[in-house]
């Protein structure tokens, strides 16, 4: 098996990951090395194609791919090593990882260990929600996937759960695959979006916010048909042919949970220093890993913070 | 249509039909199975417990009794064989009341009786000892250190293998429809006619409605569903044997076991139903689980939950499995309701004497092709794991299913085999990918783009 060592391990190159890697690089670290699971670096904006990245970091109102392209075009001229196709499979012995790559196993052994994993939102398992098993079920994520990357057919009329910023990044994809959408639902009081986001895309793509209702069974057999929903205690049905079950987030925490490392209950994040160190280690945890969830921009600025401090502890 | 008269038809893909399939492809004789979905193993045999049964619980001298403690030994010799991921794990019955504690004296003597010698009894301490992560209140339990987990995909995508490479038919996409008995008999299809001699009705939950078909009144099925939830990897160490209850009237009841794959499952339920298609979980099933789960092991309920399904068993009127020989050379294969898996090698031995009895002459055997199936289990090392494998072909280190680290490499392995997957669900039996946490987060439309482009 193949063997090496660096000054910095960041695992996961998304935004955090690549901004944590950059600032690394200019605060004068010699080896700085990213690993990411995917074909292509950059994380969830990759897939995120309308605008709504940059404006903390880069002063600019970006689409997701661009952004995610200035962080790995960064990370590449700043001198960072970024290994695509490199999945961090779990923690070694003495602060060192291992990965698998199509070029083989490999221990990577570093000074530090920058956790940047990211989150998900929880899909419709994940929320127990009934019914049988049909087609046309999607989170945010992978509806982005089969649209923007993917090009695969969505479906006409969606339903979606939850009314958080990223549903209404589901509302513009949907438009984008030409599917409208007919109803939003949250067991919530209110959106939780800022207000202009929710009045301008309510009113732009006409549909009908409902909220304190509840999805309680999917409909439909080989294809979705509708949601059974309830309001009050009142059951009804919706007909559509496509639901995208959106927020509800959940960090990417397989590492820590394997490496024994403790977990917030509330978020199921590691559990950190006001440094982002994980206590007793040289292990930081960065970005959307650690909830509650925040724009990219925002999880970049405050990775280029930690990464100071993390380059001021190797000095 | 062609004109060709198959020696034999089974009707239904499930892991009756295909092992019976299997068995009967020693021989040389023509075989078609037939099945209405595009995928072996879609209807029940898709969504069960994965647990492989010493029988030790049956009816004692019931033909369910006989044919689960053979099968049990003969799948788990196949597993072994054709590399299926299979634990030892064994079962804890555990009692949660007196009159549950009193009951374990009798199951161990049923056990007995039932041939199966090797259960014990342990004290509430032992219990704890060995699973500290249980509820308060268990009073003891009988050990019965043979209940085993399996793959409960694999074995069928392997009977199947092994009968086409030898010959069989497999004719999917195929549902059945009517017939017509004449000289021989010919069955109707959505796909034309099928002409056979022998048939053998493996329809699963339909086996009553094929058995009308051909004038046979024995039994109704009666679908019994069964809801489960799923549980992420993370939560596997807080459970290390089969959790079982004690049983009552309505089946097995819920229990608590490692998969093969790695994760935790809670169920099944017990409900009947009228509807052969109400395949769905419900809102009452899932609240059921939560409460029966947060009592057996309360903190798997603090996990994430990866999947929540159900299945339906195909119960009938009667307790015992319903195997008959009829008039005009069919065979019924019925009532296959909660230990089909495990029994599915002895039921095809004991299908194939029946057609000998039906004056089928079968010749001498052959042997059937040597096949090594993915091994899907997390106990082994996974091709992820694999310095070999991946220095051979580079795919095996390209993970393309984040959760389950299904690697590129073995999703191309299932689409070119020789019954490739025609869904992502049967992909995701074939090689886990798209079946874990994130339900598809990540990998979905990839895989779906592979998945079309076949
Ligand atoms: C649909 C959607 C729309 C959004 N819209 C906006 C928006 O308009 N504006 C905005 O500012 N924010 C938006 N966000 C939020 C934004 O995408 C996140 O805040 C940001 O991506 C978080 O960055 P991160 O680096 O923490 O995680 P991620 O972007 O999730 O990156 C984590 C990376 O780690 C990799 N990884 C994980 N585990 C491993 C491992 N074991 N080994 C190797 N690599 C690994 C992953 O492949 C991934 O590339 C949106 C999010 C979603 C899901
Ligand atoms: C919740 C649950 C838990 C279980 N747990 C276990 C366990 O732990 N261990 C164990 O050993 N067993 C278990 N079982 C039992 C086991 O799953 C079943 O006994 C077994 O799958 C039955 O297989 P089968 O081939 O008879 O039926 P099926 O898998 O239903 O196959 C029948 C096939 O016939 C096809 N068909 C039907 N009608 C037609 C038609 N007209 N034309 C063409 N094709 C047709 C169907 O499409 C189907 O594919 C469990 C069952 C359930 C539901």
């Amino acid at each position: 098996m193949k063997t090496s060592q660096v000054d910095v391990l960041v695992i996961g190159g998304g935004p955090a990951g690549l901004a944590a890697a950059i600032e690394l690089k200019k605060s004068g670290v010699n080896t700085v090395r990213v690993l990411e699971r995917e074909r292509v670096a950059g994380g969830v904006p990759r897939h995120s194609f309308h605008p709504g990245y940059g404006l903390r970091d880069f002063k600019q109102f970006l689409s997701g791919p661009k952004y995610a392209k200035k962080y790995v075009d960064g990370a590449l001229s700043a001198g960072v090593v970024v290994s695509t196709l490199s999945t961090a499979t779990h923690f070694g012995e003495k602060n060192s990882v291992q990965v698998t790559s199509p070029a083989g196993l490999e221990t990577i052994s570093a000074r530090a260990i920058i956790l940047a994993t990211g989150a998900r939102e929880r899909a419709r398992a994940a929320r127990a929600v009934p019914g049988k098993r049909p087609a046309g079920i999607y989170t945010t994520g992978s509806l982005q996937q089969a649209t923007y990357l993917e090009d695969l057919a969505i479906g006409s009329r969606a339903v979606i759960v939850g009314a958080e910023h990223v549903s209404f990044s589901a509302v513009m994809t949907l438009k984008h695959a030409g599917v409208k959408t007919v109803a939003m639902l949250t067991e919530k009081k209110k959106h939780e979006t800022v207000g202009i986001v929710r009045f301008a895309l309510g009113l732009w793509y006409r549909f009908k916010l409902m909220t304190k209702t509840e999805i309680v069974e999917v409909l439909g057999d080989k294809r979705v048909t509708g949601v059974r929903i309830r309001r009050s205690g009142v059951e009804s049905v919706i007909a559509c042919d496509t639901i995208v079950f959106t927020g509800n987030w959940i960090p990417d925490n397989e590492l820590v949970r394997r490496g024994g490392f403790a977990i917030d209950s509330t978020y199921k994040s590691p559990v950190v220093s006001a440094d982002a160190q994980i206590p007793g280690t040289s292990i930081y945890a960065i970005g959307n890993l650690v909830l509650p969830i925040k724009a990219a921009d925002k999880c970049a600025v405050d990775a280029r913070a930690i990464a100071k401090k993390v380059a001021a502890s190797l000095r | 249509m062609s004109k060709k008269i198959y020696d034999v038809a089974i009707i239904g893909a499930g892991v009756v039909g295909t092992a019976i399939a299997r068995e009967l492809s020693k021989h040389n004789i023509s075989i078609a199975v037939l099945d209405a979905h595009s995928d072996v193993g879609d209807g029940t045999s898709k969504a069960n417990t994965a647990i492989l049964h010493t029988g030790f619980d049956m009816v004692p001298g019931s033909l369910e009794s006989k044919l689960v403690a053979r099968g049990y030994h003969l799948l788990r010799d196949y597993a072994r064989e054709t590399g299926i991921a299979i634990e030892e794990l064994g079962a804890l019955l555990v009692a949660w009341s007196q009159e549950e504690h009193d009951n374990l004296a009798k199951l161990q003597a049923k056990a007995v009786e039932n041939g199966y010698k090797d259960s014990v009894i342990i004290s509430a301490a032992d219990v704890y000892a060995r699973e500290p992560h249980l509820g308060p209140g268990a009073l003891g339990a009988l050990y019965v250190p043979g209940e085993w987990i399996i793959d409960p995909w694999t074995p069928i995508v392997a009977f199947a293998t092994q009968a086409k490479l030898n010959g069989a038919d497999i004719l999917l996409g195929t549902a059945v429809i009517g017939v017509t008995i004449g000289a021989h008999n010919t069955l109707h299809t959505t796909n034309g006619d099928v002409e056979a001699h022998h048939v053998i009705n493996a329809a699963g939950l339909y086996s009553d409605e094929i058995d009308g078909v051909f004038g046979v009144k024995d039994f109704t099925v009666i679908p019994r569903r069964g809801e489960l939830m799923v549980f992420d990897k993370l939560s596997r160490t807080l459970i290390s044997h089969i959790i079982l209850p004690v049983p009552s009237s309505m089946g097995k009841g819920v229990l608590v076991s490692p998969t093969v794959f790695g994760n935790i499952m809670l169920g099944p339920t017990a409900q009947n139903l009228e509807d052969k298609t109400d395949s769905g979980s419900s809102e009452d099933g899932m609240k059921f689980l939560r409460e029966k789960g947060s009592k057996i092991a309360p903190e798997l309920l603090d996990e994430e939950i990866t999947a929540i399904y159900a299945g339906l068993r195909a119960s009938t009127e009667h307790s015992d499995f319903q195997i008959r020989l009829h008039e005009n050379k069919y065979i019924t294969v019925g009532g296959i309701r909660s230990t089909g898996l495990t029994a599915s090698m002895a039921i095809a031995e004991h299908v194939k004497e029946l057609l000998v009895n039906s004056g089928l002459s079968l010749g001498a055997e052959r042997a059937l092709p040597a096949i090594t199936m993915p091994n899907l289990g997390e106990a082994f090392t996974r091709p992820y794991q694999d310095e070999k494998a991946i220095a051979d072909k580079s795919g095996y280190g390209e993970i393309i299913c984040h959760c389950e680290r299904a690697t590129r490499q073995e999703v191309l392995d299932a689409l070119e085999s020789p019954l490739p997957p025609t869904t992502l669900g049967g992909l995701g039996r074939r090689t886990r990918a798209g079946l874990g946490r994130c339900q598809g987060f990540y990998c979905h439309s990839e895989l779906r783009k592979l998945l079309e482009k076949k």
